[in-house]
């Protein structure tokens, strides 16, 4: 026999190696539970300021003003920095998207093995570079280039910020598509070329089609980010925050202006008191900020999940 | 062993001649595993359907059935690894030595040590072949001689002859018959009572399949082994008691091998057997 | 009758059929391009910035041809023999590794010892380790101790608390001792036990005391040789035993059990001595270098930011690699605690798995949160909260440890998930239970993926300025931070503040050189994630 005795030996382990074990992992269920201590964190510390400051500051105010100078004018009126945002957004989504969408097919359908172990690194690499440098790089060489081209261009522009936002987030479209379109069973392709149609016909009018949401998902993401990028813009578009010109609408590019983001650095920068409306409006852009690229990036993970569910 | 530890001894010496408890009247032999009315759901999926069967110890009992009959969470609800699937419901009584293994004072952990399990697929860890086999022992904090037993094992598994000069090498080195033989060492190494193998063979070339078989009627003689298979002519070879599960997750017939193979009660084995489906 | 086709023609090549190809190719053509601008754009600018920080164009001719003979040619010579020999590839990778991780953390240790004060680290870190000894020795002599595991940190903590107590009394009289004893104590002692803890696995117990002596001994030997020669008798024995010990044994173990690829050794050394040698050159012939702000003085001076001239971002240096190592013993255990909850211990269904989904939902969220509002958050809990100065380094650590929180609870997930589920069936068949499982199978076998996720969030937070900004991290410092509550400083705010001036010999001038020192951390930092990822990439 194998075993000692007849009498049934207890299945247990001792007291204390039990107890032991429940509390390691407590432990680690705790480090779980502080992430919504984060997203709690979050909420309070905007929220406390940014209600001190509308209720000094009526939100109507606030939030259809068009003169932003809190300084010297006392006025918090936030479209021009809405407008800022928003321009250099449009016009870095104009550069990104397509060519994120593009690298990101290129990838998946086309190229080798070899070259993709090459530029994915490459790829990922333009979105490790700090923004600062990025802001630098705008500032010194990118915006005496185009002046040479556009002499009427401005210092600060929104060109070259837009140009360096755009390169920044074309990783993000570029590896969440391509994700979603290597997600694409191969089956389908095969049912293409199996009909006699051209990989370019594969590629755009069927695998492309399948991952809309991914590629969906990546916009709205990368759209996110470039909202709430600060040390770029703050460099290249300067701080004087104006409103957008209508209808000629490109020539906003040579024009300097100041989003939402780098109004908050201003802020920061300048004051040394911490508290009073200017301080506590930085609190009410910071929540304005956190709802908008909260609000977008639920909707991408809603637009994601789906997409996971269809395979 | 420490106080504080009440997990039980580990035999050190190995077992010579034990023919006596094959060759005994088979009353005289106890039942290791009885299970009474083990229904399983896998949420509103009914996996096994009222299975009631004794099987007693240093038998080699087979399970055999068409895919999806329960086999396989048949053996998992022996050792509790049921218990890690959400889903898992698991009604009616497992007794494991006379102590039902669902009852609320029984830790899974400390059942696990005293019944082992080899998988369809080898599964070495991507440790030395050495730390391998030395594996349960480490974790039940075993302070013998830790080598001696890991040699013993080897040698059991019939993997000793083949691997003693690169016992620190990677488990993963290895051949697939030889990884598998390495897992049946593993398992055999903490001296549990009871072994389960669920298709131990399937993923291996007929050559290191067969290596096992002649292991497997070596094991009956210290443990307990209970192997589910798909090969119907496995478990005719080695086994001494034959179990057919067939579909719904219902145990249909439960005897001698030789009875099952050569006169089967139900019309429905028969015809599984002579494989008019299945 | 009308001609019919044969099977030929209609297989054959028509104008339809060329147009459409003629199309694809042009597809392709753009798609390629489109890929590449980024990157291209990306190399053109940092062209111009290397450029810019280099002035390669003020070094005369023979400046180039004495480093061309002196380090480009016999690296070259070197790297076309390794190409064929993979046994010289391998050693030659591992002697880089270890001969620049042995200058890397030599450097960091001294420079970061050196601002918080060699006493007081020194005071806290022999506190710290006499408990855990004690506990060890009492587990090797008592028989299976069951306490063993959870009693170490807890001997840990009792150390550091007991230093905190009892520093007042115990500061004076130690800091009677000169500076190079405290470094004596935290790294040689260490790297004595190390090497020779080794040895004596290999070779028997005298062999190991023996090699173990030798170290000792050889630090004391330095540090007398450098108080003669009145050199920096602490930053000589940093180097000795970080760099030349470790080194030395790497080498030596690497060419006694691989003689064929013996010669790699040389790699780095022929790296090295070749830009030892071509600087010897140039200084003894007094040959033109070029007019560069990329001085060794930029890296260990200080500066007001005023005049170009006199540029040093020492502080801000040490600044950045203080706040981002603290960050990392904060963020670090939590992220991967987190990760580890997620995977192994959250259940799929039932209220604790919605929970699960609902924290995965929310870490999610807090990866797209803007860094700017980290900064608010930072703002609101270390400066009003907890009433903390302004922008000091346990803030700064902080904020940005929370910013790059989700990034390493993702990265670990995903490690996590890539060991196969068969190794996890294997050790519960065996009977360990879910925390043994997870400290002999599954953590090790996730070690390159979380560590490739938590260099990467390094180099991230390295990077990182807009919440440091918010915080009121200030940018122009004359000294490194002087301790946890020491007001801080970080490269890439020296970066923004020195970038507004408009004079050229800042914007073409020291902020290029600044940059391409914060640039080049970040692309060593992530190659080395990278090489960590393909080396031990899974075959899915």
């Amino acid at each position: 026999m194998s075993s000692e005795s007849d009498e049934a030996t207890p299945l247990r382990r001792s007291g204390f190696v039990v107890r032991k074990e429940r509390f390691y992992g407590r432990l680690i269920a705790t480090c779980a539970v502080l992430t919504i201590a984060v997203t709690v964190g979050i909420v309070l510390a905007l929220s406390g300021q940014a209600l001190s400051f509308w209720s000094q500051i009526s939100p109507i105010d606030f939030f259809t003003g068009t003169n932003w100078s809190p300084v010297i004018a006392n006025d918090y009126g936030v479209l021009p920095l809405v407008s800022g945002t928003l321009l250099v957004t449009v016009f870095s989504a104009l550069i990104a998207l397509p060519t994120g969408l593009a690298a990101a097919i290129y990838l998946s359908e086309y190229a080798s093995d070899q070259a993709r172990s090459i530029l994915k690194p490459a790829l990922e690499i333009l979105a490790g570079v700090p923004t600062v440098i990025y802001g630098y790089m705008a500032l010194v060489y990118i915006t005496p280039f185009f002046k040479g081209i556009f002499p009427s261009l401005r210092t600060f522009n929104v060109l070259s910020a837009s140009i360096v936002v755009g390169i920044m987030i074309i990783p993000m479209v570029s590896s969440i598509s391509e994700d979603a379109l290597s997600a694409v069973p191969d089956s389908l392709r095969q049912g293409g070329y199996g009909l006699g149609s051209t990989k370019f016909d594969v590629s755009t009018k069927i695998v492309v089609p399948s991952a809309t949401s991914g590629i969906v998902a990546s916009y709205v993401l990368a759209v996110s980010r470039a909202i709430g990028e600060t040390m770029a813009v703050t460099m290249a578009m300067g701080m004087s925050p104006q409103m957008p010109y209508f209808p000629n609408v490109t020539q906003n590019l040579a024009e300097s202006g100041q989003t939402i983001t780098a109004a908050m650095v201003q802020i920061a920068s300048a004051d040394s008191l911490g508290s009073g409306p200017t301080y506590e409006a930085m609190f009410a852009l910071g929540m304005t900020l956190f709802a908008i690229t909260l609000t977008m990036n639920v909707l991408a993970e809603l637009v994601r999940r789906r997409f996971r569910e269809e395979y | 062993m420490s106080e504080s530890d009440t997990s039980p001894k580990i035999q050190t010496t190995i077992e010579t001649d034990d023919d006596d408890g094959r060759t005994a009247p088979l009353d005289a032999r106890d039942t290791v595993i009885e299970t009474w009315d083990l229904d399983v759901y896998y949420g509103d999926e009914h996996a096994l359907d009222g299975v009631s069967m004794e099987i007693r110890e240093h038998d080699v009992t087979a399970l055999i059935g068409p895919s999806g009959c329960g086999k396989s969470t048949f053996l998992r609800c022996i050792n509790r690894m049921n218990d890690m699937i959400d889903v898992c419901r698991v009604e009616g009584d497992v007794e494991f030595d006379g102590k039902n293994v669902y009852d609320d004072d029984v830790d899974p952990v400390a059942l696990r040590r005293k019944i082992g399990i080899v998988f369809q697929k080898p599964n070495p860890f991507p440790k030395s072949i050495r730390d391998n086999v030395a594996y349960g022992l480490k974790i039940q904090g075993y302070d013998g001689d830790i080598d001696a037993r890991v040699e013993e094992s080897l040698k059991r598994a019939a993997l000793y002859e083949e691997v003693k000069d690169q016992l620190d090498s990677s488990g993963l080195d290895l051949s697939g018959g030889q990884q598998q033989r390495l897992c049946i060492a593993r398992a055999i190494a903490p001296d549990p009572e009871v072994i389960l193998m669920d298709e131990p063979t399937s993923a291996l070339d007929p050559v290191a399949a067969s290596k096992i078989e002649d292991l497997i009627d070596d094991l009956a003689e210290e443990y307990t082994v209970i192997i589910v298979t798909h090969n119907m002519q496995q478990a005719a070879r080695i086994s001494d008691k034959t179990a057919v599960f067939l579909t719904g997750g219902r145990l249909v017939e439960y005897d001698d091998t030789t009875k099952i193979f050569e006169n089967p009660e139900h019309d429905r084995v028969e015809d599984y057997i002579t494989g008019k489906f299945g | 009758m009308a001609t019919q086709e044969t099977t030929g023609d209609q297989l054959g090549r028509d104008a339809a059929l060329r147009l459409q190809q003629l199309k694809g190719r042009l597809f392709e053509v753009a798609l390629v391009a489109a890929t590449l601008v980024g990157i291209v754009s990306l190399l053109a600018l940092f062209a111009q910035i290397g450029s810019d920080a280099f002035q390669p164009e003020s070094a005369s001719a023979t400046w180039f041809l004495v480093y061309l003979g002196t380090l480009v040619a016999p690296t070259a010579a070197f790297t076309l023999y390794a190409r064929r020999r993979p046994a010289v590839r391998e050693t030659n990778a591992l002697a880089f590794a270890a001969v620049f991780g042995g200058l890397l953390l030599s450097a960091v240790t001294y420079v970061v010892v050196e601002s918080l004060s060699p006493y007081d680290v020194f005071i806290y870190a022999a506190f710290a380790a006499v408990p855990p000894a004690v506990v060890v020795a009492y587990d090797r002599t008592t028989d299976g101790w069951a306490y063993t595991g959870p009693a170490i940190p807890a001997s840990i903590l009792v150390g550091i608390a007991a230093a905190a107590l009892l520093y007042d009394v115990v500061r004076g009289p130690i800091g009677i001792a000169a500076g190079w004893i405290m470094y004596f104590g935290l790294v040689t002692v260490p790297a004595a036990l190390l090497i020779g803890t080794l040895t004596a696995s290999r070779r028997g117990r005298r062999s190991g005391i023996v090699v173990g002596g030798l170290v000792a001994g050889g630090g004391l030997a330095v540090a007398a040789a450098s108080i003669v020669a009145g050199t920096n008798a602490s930053l000589l024995v940093v180097f000795f035993s970080l760099f030349a010990v470790p080194t030395g044994y790497v080498l030596w173990r690497s060419v006694r059990t691989d003689p064929a690829g013996r010669v790699g050794v040389a790699g780095p050394f022929v790296l090295l001595g070749g830009a030892l040698l071509g600087a010897a050159v140039v200084s003894q012939f007094g040959i033109q270098n070029p007019d560069t702000f990329l001085t060794p003085n930029l890296l260990l001076q200080s500066w007001d930011g005023l005049r170009a001239g006199n540029a040093g971002v020492y502080p801000q240096i040490v600044g950045s690699i203080v706040i981002v190592g603290f960050m990392a013993v904060l963020a670090f255990p939590v992220g991967i605690g987190a990760a580890v909850y997620l995977e192994e211990y959250a259940p799929d269904t039932g209220i604790r798995g919605r929970l699960a989904t609902l924290l995965e939902i929310n870490i999610s969220n807090l990866a797209g949160v803007p860094s700017v509002v980290y900064g608010l958050l930072g703002l609101a809990l270390f400066r009003r909260t907890l009433g903390l100065g302004t922008g000091v380094v346990i803030s700064a650590a902080g904020t940005l440890g929370l910013l790059i929180l989700p990034i390493v609870i993702v990265s670990t997930q995903e490690a996590l998930r890539s060991v196969p589920d068969a190794l996890r069936q294997g050790s519960y068949g065996m009977g360990a239970s879910r925390w043994q499982t997870l400290r002999e199978v599954v953590l090790p076998e996730a070690i390159p993926g979380t560590l490739t996720g938590t260099i990467l969030a390094l180099a991230r937070a390295i990077g990182e300025t807009a919440p440091l900004v918010i915080i009121a991290v200030a940018t122009t410092k004359y000294s490194p931070p002087s301790g946890l509550f020491g007001s801080a400083t970080a490269l890439p705010l020296q970066i923004f503040a020195a970038a507004s001036n408009a004079k050229p010999e800042f914007r073409h001038g020291v902020v290029p050189a600044a940059a391409v020192v914060l640039l080049i951390l970040m692309l060593l930092m992530n190659a080395t994630a990278i090489v960590i990822r393909n080396k031990y990439a899974r075959e899915t």
